[in-house]
């Protein structure tokens, strides 16, 4: 297809050709290349990441947005697991449904709910709050983008406040999106659930340390990835990490463990970044550097917001811990880290 | 391709047939570059690469690695000035890797268990090339030339080798032992004939060395006293420093004398005065016109700033900025110096000059001033290569001018430290093999070094350097050394300091993190050192990789 064709040749240094290398990787791969996803798309990544880590016995309720028409521009699919694309608003009860046929059927494979913060915090929600009541053994994922950026960068009940978006853009009379982010988070943990969980693709080891843990517990599970999208946020695709992890490290988004809606585990902040570094880092923000006292307010507000989380879920550390912000992400010869 | 209702179903993995690596516009690549410790080490090693050997516990794998380029390293392990580590990135960071601590564990260990030099022995018929001194240059040299396949007869004017390193280096410093250990084991080779007790000029002649060698170097080092004055006065007691400290390495005594005044900046200066003072000396002081070294201090003394420290601590007074201005002599002895506050200044037309300071003039009583500024050759023996200059004149490969005729080390005046001889007695030996047509390597392309900023340091944690402990000052006698140096497992550990300048250190972070699964993981090394390969049918470009490597071996280059 493309003219710098080498699937058939063999790679540098290795005896066997690229294809046959791709099959033969020491992870688990239930999502593929080849996908239509953005240049440095978040989603993608988280999407691979939650699989790789769930293992192949599996099966995946998809609902729409991004990640659904990205993997499967008809007739490719991303997918080496069994997926199935519901409607927008049911991933939740497709798979409630998925997963008490497989017990009819007494078959163990897993259920797993993706869905973007849309079809989680908006459409989905009362057929994913039906999931919970009813304590389906199904992980729900939502992968978490801050917008409808599958339509167009339209705002959600997840899109941070004083973020532009299409629907609420940045102008004379407002900066950005006026209401709060909805705390999805606290909400679903409130259905008294064995698990809910916010992870960043920032911390894959952290991530994959809690898709574990939730593939443990037989019930309903909820994990929030927050996935950067460079299209919507406006920065260059190299930089979805390093925006993510600013996300982390400023307070903005707190890496917490709910069990029963009770705290049971959070990355601690080594060293609390001001948030002005993430928000510069991010075309959605812009509007906030402007030299007007608006905009001076909303820089103090945004701050104030990250501390509120940093002081409401004790995420201040106490000196240098393996788990912490940076201690969870240092490197070891030979890839250790992510074993 | 297999037709399906539309919206139906689809094979799995089927996305792979589609290639988004045509959308890209810029490619990710690996590229290798020099880390800051090997563009920074004059004797040419690439310690990022042995300490990626001892991080992973290969020790005698990590000693073979450094001895392909210094084959002493036992010895540079404790008196090179590291200059790796004034480069060392982590330095910016929090603290430099302990390199020097590191390649002294390797030296000792090699000794300690007799691991054999990876080295195979040269033809019956190969050339033999004669190297004179057997000190850092020389021996350097005679074990790259083994190494190239010639044979090598060295020739030192001493009984023992080692030059510099065996006759004037205290023992509390460098043990003999230390050198003669592993001198011997180098000389011991098959290919290398040692020939002790052999000077030029009086046993040997360049005349004949040349009939009947392939080829000569001459590393016989700087052993001369510089003549030594203030506005031409001398005292009839001067002692050189070099032979006050020959002297002290050979029989334990130096001229008695109780407060005593060493000239000079260098190891050398430091090391006489920490002799004075274990010889009973009551006051010892180093007068130097450079300054204390330190960030920000452009001047700094050449001594290491852990020897300065401890001289410090034992008592050791140090005159930094200060120059001689006068001898004050009772009778024809000294019994003082004026000295003066200086420092080096740009004038008017930038260019540095010492200036004195009026005002600042003062009186030191001593009863012995002993001068360390440097020695200058001594040319027995190849008085016409000299040719009247003070050192013998050499280009970077060392190179005399003279048919077959090279040198390194001291006596081309361009060397200065230990590590400076190994370096310049390898390319002598690259050159002097190229000369005999026994090589026909090329100089390796010299490498971008990697800059701090080019690092990913989100993925690197803070770390205490493992300085390794040394004696209390009361412990501290003529024998026993001073540095005690690192264990093994402090050495691994501090192996594991290292940034891996510009080297994949395989922490899967670029194969993890990639949206596109492009970057696929290797069971083996790949050809280019690292673990993995870029799959480009389906890379879209983004840099993710890139930006996320936290040794700035991924580069993204644009696609044409």
């Amino acid at each position: 297809m493309s003219a710098n064709s080498t699937a058939g040749t063999p790679a540098a240094g290795v005896s066997i050709s690229l294809a046959e290398l791709r099959e033969n990787q020491p992870r688990f791969q239930g999502f593929v290349g080849g996908h239509r996803a953005c240049v440095g798309c978040g989603q993608a990544l988280a999407a691979r990441l939650v699989t790789e880590a769930a293992g192949p016995d599996v099966a995946v309720a998809n609902a729409t947005g991004c990640l659904e028409v990205f993997s499967t521009a008809w007739p490719d699919s991303a997918w080496r697991v069994p997926w199935l694309h519901s409607l927008f608003e049911n991933a939740g009860a497709i798979a409630s449904g998925m997963e008490a046929a497989f017990k009819a059927r007494g078959q163990s494979t897993k259920v797993l709910a993706f869905a973007g913060d849309g079809g989680t915090f908006d459409i989905g929600f009362q057929s994913l709050s039906g999931m919970i009541e009813r304590n389906h053994n199904v992980l729900y994922v939502c992968y978490d983008n801050e917008a409808y950026m599958n339509t167009g960068v339209q705002r959600s009940s997840s899109t941070p406040h004083a973020a532009a978006t299409t629907t609420s853009p940045a102008g004379r009379d407002r900066l950005g999106k006026r209401h709060m982010k909805k705390d999805i988070l606290q909400i679903v943990a409130a259905h008294h659930m064995p698990y809910a969980a916010t992870a960043s693709v920032a911390y894959p080891s952290d991530l994959r340390k809690k898709v574990r843990r939730a593939m443990e517990i037989e019930g309903s599970t909820f994990l929030l990835v927050h996935s950067p999208c460079p299209l919507g946020w406006r920065h260059d695709g190299a930089k979805s990490i390093e925006v993510a992890r600013l996300a982390v490290t400023t307070g903005l988004v707190p890496i917490i463990e709910l069990e029963r809606g009770a705290l049971t585990g959070s990355m601690p902040i080594r060293e609390q970044r001001p948030v002005i570094e993430y928000l510069r880092a991010q075309g959605r923000f812009q509007h906030l550097f402007a030299d007007t006292a608006e905009a001076r307010e909303e820089l103090e507000h945004i701050q104030a917001l990250a501390d509120y989380n940093i002081e409401r879920y004790g995420l201040r550390g106490s000196g240098n811990d393996a788990r912490d912000t940076e201690g969870a992400d240092t490197v070891r010869r030979g890839g250790v880290r992510w074993a | 391709m297999k037709q399906y209702p539309r919206g139906g179903i689809a094979e799995p993995g089927a996305s792979l047939a589609y290639h988004t690596g045509s959308w890209r516009v810029q490619r990710p690549v690996h590229v290798h570059q020099a880390a800051p410790c090997h563009h920074a080490c004059p004797a040419g090693e690439d310690a990022q690469a042995y300490l990626a050997l001892v991080e992973q516990g290969a020790m005698q794998a990590a000693w073979e690695a450094l001895v392909s380029a210094n084959p002493l390293p036992a010895i540079t392990g404790r008196v090179c000035p590291h200059p790796c580590e004034s480069g060392c990135n982590r330095g910016q960071y929090d603290e430099p890797v302990s390199i020097h601590g590191i390649e002294r564990v390797l030296g000792d260990e090699a000794i300690r268990n007799n691991w054999a030099y990876p080295v195979s022995a040269p033809a019956a018929d190969a050339p033999t090339v004669a190297v004179i001194g057997a000190g850092p240059a020389g021996l350097s040299c005679a074990w790259h030339l083994l190494r190239r396949g010639l044979r090598v007869v060295v020739f030192e004017s001493e009984t023992e080798p080692g030059g510099i390193c065996a006759t004037a280096i205290p023992e509390y410093r460098l043990p003999a032992k230390v050198v003669s250990a592993e001198c011997g084991r180098l000389l011991a080779l098959d290919g290398i004939e040692f020939q002790p007790g052999q000077q030029l000029g009086r046993d040997v002649s360049l005349h004949d060395l040349k009939q009947q060698y392939a080829a000569v170097f001459i590393g016989a080092g700087a052993q001369q006293a510089r003549p030594w004055n203030i506005d031409g006065v001398t005292p009839v007691d001067l002692h050189d420093g070099l032979a006050v400290l020959k002297e002290w390495t050979r029989v334990g005594q130096v001229p008695p004398a109780a407060r005593v005044a060493v000239i000079g900046g260098g190891n050398t200066a430091v090391d006489l005065c920490r002799v004075f003072k274990r010889a009973g000396a009551s006051q010892v002081m180093l007068v130097t016109h450079s300054g204390m070294p330190g960030p920000g201090v452009p001047d700094a003394m050449r001594a290491l700033p852990r020897e300065l420290e401890q001289a410090q601590e034992e008592g050791v007074e140090i005159l930094a900025h200060r120059g001689v201005r006068r001898l004050v002599l009772r009778g024809e002895k000294v019994a003082g110096l004026e000295t003066v506050h200086m420092k080096k200044l740009p004038d008017a037309n930038g260019r540095l000059r010492r200036v004195a300071f009026e005002g600042t003039e003062s009186l030191i009583h001593v009863d012995m001033v002993v001068p360390a500024t440097g020695q200058d050759v001594d040319g027995t023996g190849f008085e016409e290569l000299l040719n009247g200059q003070t050192y013998l004149s050499a280009n970077a490969e060392g190179a005399t001018g003279a048919d077959r005729v090279f040198a390194g080390g001291d006596v081309t005046g361009q060397a200065g430290t230990v590590a400076a001889a190994v370096g310049q007695g390898r390319r002598a030996a690259a050159a002097i093999a190229r000369a005999l047509g026994k090589t026909a390597e090329t100089p390796r392309r010299s490498e971008a070094v990697v800059a701090f900023s080019a690092l990913n340091t989100e993925y690197f944690e803070a770390g205490k350097r493992h300085h390794g402990s040394s004696l209390p000052v009361a412990e501290r006698g003529i024998e026993r050394e001073v540095e005690q140096g690192l264990g093994l497992s402090e050495a691994r550990a501090e192996a594991g300091r290292c940034l891996s300048c510009g080297n994949c250190l395989a922490c899967d972070n670029c194969y993890t993190l990639c949206p596109d699964t492009a970057v696929l993981k290797t069971r083996a090394e790949a050809a280019d050192g690292s673990h993995y390969v870029f799959d480009y049918e389906y890379c879209k470009g983004c840099g993710l990789c890139a930006n996320e490597c936290p040794t700035g071996y991924i580069q993204m280059v644009p696609e044409l």
